[in-house]
């Protein structure tokens, strides 16, 4: 099946996510939707696959004019997208979950009673893709890998000829991640056609057979494999124009002789199901701690009790010799902790005050009886100005802004002030490329005035160049602590799905002979 | 050794009988759950259903007439609460609780004229076909038929919910209605349907108490055995057959409640009166530990009744 997509344009109220975008899917291909959030990826094939109506534009199956008005038309036309988030239910088996994805035989027949037959029918691909998978396996049971890979199944059982994989490598380690690309490579070799919305260089170097670069809405360019070269689409990607000034990181010797700001020493948590458990970490001043791991595996709750928001089983938290948090205390916040928790929309603001109020919350202690408000307007009014957040009125209550605008918000108002840790949670997700920049930028600087840094990250490329030391949590344990100048993304992965043996002692930061400090966004 | 066997299975028959209603409430309840809407009103519908069912028993003298007339008011005060919960978004305790005050007010208006009648209540199945079932017939005779009736609802309801395709959205709408949405089915159409079904059962319930076992109208003569099974559906961690356990608690409290009574202990009555609910309490309690660890088969859609999200 060939598909056109011709000068399709989509706009959202007064932003054009796509403008006269036009590209072709051949049977048989990898096609590659490279670029940066925002660009426009997602929302050109949410169009192919029904969920909105383009604004102008063709769509063309076949060399024949189509409408897609919902998911179902696209499924019937044999056009499957799998999502970033997973659409299944945790508390079922595998079984069911395909089964309740698999369209139901008409009401009279009687066979529709009893899914002896269409059981068979769902397991063939499994069998296929996944031969050690057992269909009764719930699916809360499964790995994030397996997990894809049974909407993979899904997808397939509705005999799709098209598929579309938005992010799909974003949640993988990088060993599942190359599973993924033999997959996608059978796949094509099968007949079916396959588009791959990434921002990953890998991803397209992998599998792609077509490269199609988008920026802002547009089509930049359209590369075939072996004109690809990881340069060219960097720059592709971000525009000649719109070169960013590299983010600073402290050098690492500026700290390697001073004792850690903050000890973590034999630190267990629970919250209801989550668990951490002999948590060791040491932060210098200055440092940058990244932290990776599929997620799920304790980073929530290791910020939560690091800055007081969960009580401590076992062990404490020292910061520049004095117990911030201990198993035997209450555990309590602090002015000079900043805390940047996931979904900062929904997790780090009061949707119904105004954006003032929210950033005088952040130093409650310090407000007085009355609070002076001007002063607390200034401050936001500097927020707003210095991250660009939109509306910039600080009087509108936080609910009327994006969840990206607030995001932006929120990192302003932590960052604001004196800070002895900052403890950051995927401060960065779902924001473009250029507020994700801003931030970084924001982060670092609070590292290099002596600012301890835990950051959490799903992103092992970004920890990979920013961070001076990587702690791997898996299972609620750290599972390895890496040096990312000396190690590969493999070994990362390996412990990040356990593979790997835990380091049994900590190394305080060595001295390194000093390499270039400033890197430049890749 | 004979007279113990004779008294401990007078014992289980009783207990089997006043567990009926109990039972049918909590499979009805059971099957709301799982489609993710929590219903407090059954005891309302089970009252609304016991008065109706009397009520045309009493009029037209047929029993089973009054069975079916229960069954139907049982439903019809359950959209009350669908209306409200699906339609208005309310609250779902407070509608349900809404749903149980209308039901015992309802109940207690309309069957005043009716109490003290006499019904032909519906008898045991000795002298029926039933009887004449080589061996069974024997153990089956002393029974009537809505505690048949009910036994035989459990291997339906779970072939219904664990064999279909109809009864997995069921669960899977309880699980997740936005996942349920996003593979292309309605959830509120299985949630209306269940909490039909939670109110056709908490009908029968109602029958079950006034027509056959005590053939007899009072007002408020459910006594919380409504709130009972809503509790009990904890117990039987929304499983069909781990239903009848947790009913035969309830059932064997009262049984022994009432052979204790007759035995003269000296205690008081009244205190003796709480056992049915005191016990399934204690039990439930002691369940709810083990529960909370493991989430005991909870669908993840009554978290958000239950409890804040974190």
């Amino acid at each position: 099946m060939d598909i056109q997509l011709y000068n399709i344009t989509k706009h959202f109220g007064d932003v054009t996510a796509n403008d006269g975008v036009s590209l072709d899917v051949r049977a048989g291909e990898v096609v590659a939707l490279l670029g940066e959030n925002g660009a426009g990826k997602s929302t050109l094939m949410k169009m192919l696959f029904g969920l909105y109506p383009p604004d102008d534009g063709a769509i063309l199956i076949d060399g024949r004019e189509t409408t897609i008005e919902s998911p179902q038309k696209a499924m019937s036309l044999g056009i499957g997208m799998v999502f970033q988030q997973f659409n299944l239910v945790p508390a079922l088996s595998v079984l069911d979950n395909l089964l309740l994805a698999y369209p139901k035989p008409p009401f009279w027949t009687f066979r529709r009673l009893f899914h002896t037959s269409p059981r068979k029918a769902v397991l063939t691909y499994l069998h296929e893709l996944a031969p050690g998978l057992a269909p009764d396996t719930l699916v809360r049971d499964l790995s994030v890998g397996q997990r894809q890979l049974l909407e993979l199944v899904k997808v397939l059982n509705l005999d799709a000829k098209v598929l579309i994989l938005d992010e799909p490598t974003s949640v993988l380690p990088p060993q599942e991640a190359e599973r993924l690309w033999g997959l996608i490579r059978k796949l094509a070799e099968a007949g079916r056609s396959v588009v791959l919305i990434t921002h990953k260089m890998q991803d397209v170097m992998a599998c792609a057979h077509r490269v199609v670069v988008m920026r802002a809405g547009r089509m930049v360019q359209t590369l075939t494999h072996e004109q690809c070269t990881e340069s060219s689409l960097v720059s592709l990607m971000m525009g000649d124009s719109n070169q960013r000034s590299a983010i600073e990181v402290t050098p690492r010797e500026a700290f390697a002789n001073r004792p850690p700001r903050i000890s973590i020493r034999d630190l267990d948590a629970r919250h209801g199901a989550q668990s951490v458990e002999d948590i060791r970490l040491d932060i210098a001043p200055g440092e940058i701690l990244g932290v990776a791991g599929v997620s799920g595996n304790g980073q929530h709750l290791l910020a939560d009790a690091l800055v007081g928001l969960t009580p401590l089983a076992r062990g404490e938290v020292i910061i520049d010799g004095r117990v911030l948090q201990s198993a035997s205390r209450t555990p309590s916040t602090s002015d000079r902790v900043s805390y940047i928790p996931e979904q900062p929309a929904v997790n780090a603001v009061a949707a119904d005050l105004s954006l003032t109020t929210n950033v005088a919350l952040s130093h409650f202690r310090s407000l007085r009886f009355f609070p002076a408000w001007t002063p607390e307007e200034q401050l936001t009014r500097k927020i707003i100005q210095r991250y660009q957040v939109r509306p910039d009125n600080p009087a509108l209550a936080a609910g009327q802004l994006s969840g990206g605008n607030l995001q932006k918000l929120v990192v302003g108002r932590e960052l604001e002030g004196d800070k002895d840790l900052v403890v950051a949670a995927y401060p960065t997700m779902g924001l473009d490329a250029g507020a994700a920049h801003d931030i970084y930028q924001a982060l670092f600087a609070k590292a290099q005035e002596g600012a301890a840094i835990l950051w959490i990250s799903e992103d092992l490329d970004d920890l990979m160049s920013y961070a001076h030391r990587i702690a791997v949590l898996q299972g609620g344990r750290v599972s390895g602590i890496f040096d990312p100048r000396e190690c590969d993304r493999l070994d990362i992965g390996r412990a990040m799905t356990g593979e790997h043996r835990p380091a049994s002692t900590q190394q305080p930061p060595e001295q390194k002979p000093a390499d270039s400090h400033a890197r430049a966004v890749s | 050794m004979e007279y113990f066997t004779t008294e401990l299975l007078t014992l289980l028959f009783a207990a089997l009988r006043s567990a009926t209603p109990v039972l049918a409430v909590v499979l009805g309840e059971a099957m709301t759950q799982r489609s993710g809407v929590i219903n407090l009103g059954v005891e309302g519908q089970m009252l609304l259903g016991a008065m109706t069912g009397f009520a045309v028993a009493s009029v037209t003298g047929d029993p089973w007439l009054g069975v079916i007339a229960a069954c139907c008011a049982g439903i019809a005060l359950s959209m009350v609460h669908a209306i409200l919960v699906l339609g208005c978004g309310a609250n779902q305790i407070a509608s349900g609780v809404a749903v149980l005050i209308l039901g015992g007010g309802l109940s207690a208006y309309y069957g005043t004229p009716f109490v003290g009648d006499k019904i032909d209540a519906l008898g045991n199945l000795n002298h029926t076909f039933v009887s004449d079932i080589p061996l069974l017939g024997e153990f089956l005779g002393p029974i009537t038929p809505t505690v048949l009736i009910t036994l035989l609802a459990i291997p339906a309801i779970s072939i219904f919910l664990f064999r279909t395709r109809t009864g997995l959205r069921w669960r899977s709408t309880g699980e997740s209605q936005d996942i349920t949405r996003n593979l292309g089915h309605n959830p509120t159409y299985y949630q209306l349907a269940a909490i039909a079904f939670g109110g056709l059962m908490s009908g029968f319930a109602g029958a079950a108490l006034a027509v056959d076992y005590t053939a007899n109208w009072v007002e408020g003569m459910t006594a919380g055995r409504g709130l009972v099974a809503v509790g009990l559906v904890i117990v039987a961690r929304w499983n069909p057959w781990y239903a009848l356990p947790a009913a035969l608690l309830f059932g064997a409290s009262e049984a022994l409640n009432l052979k204790l009574q007759s035995w003269g202990v000296d205690i008081s009555p009244y205190l003796l009166a709480t056992l049915p609910y005191m016990i399934p309490l204690s039990v439930l309690m002691l369940s709810y530990r083990g529960l909370r660890a493991s989430g005991g088969g909870m669908p993840a859609g009554l978290r958000v009744v239950f409890q804040s999200a974190r």
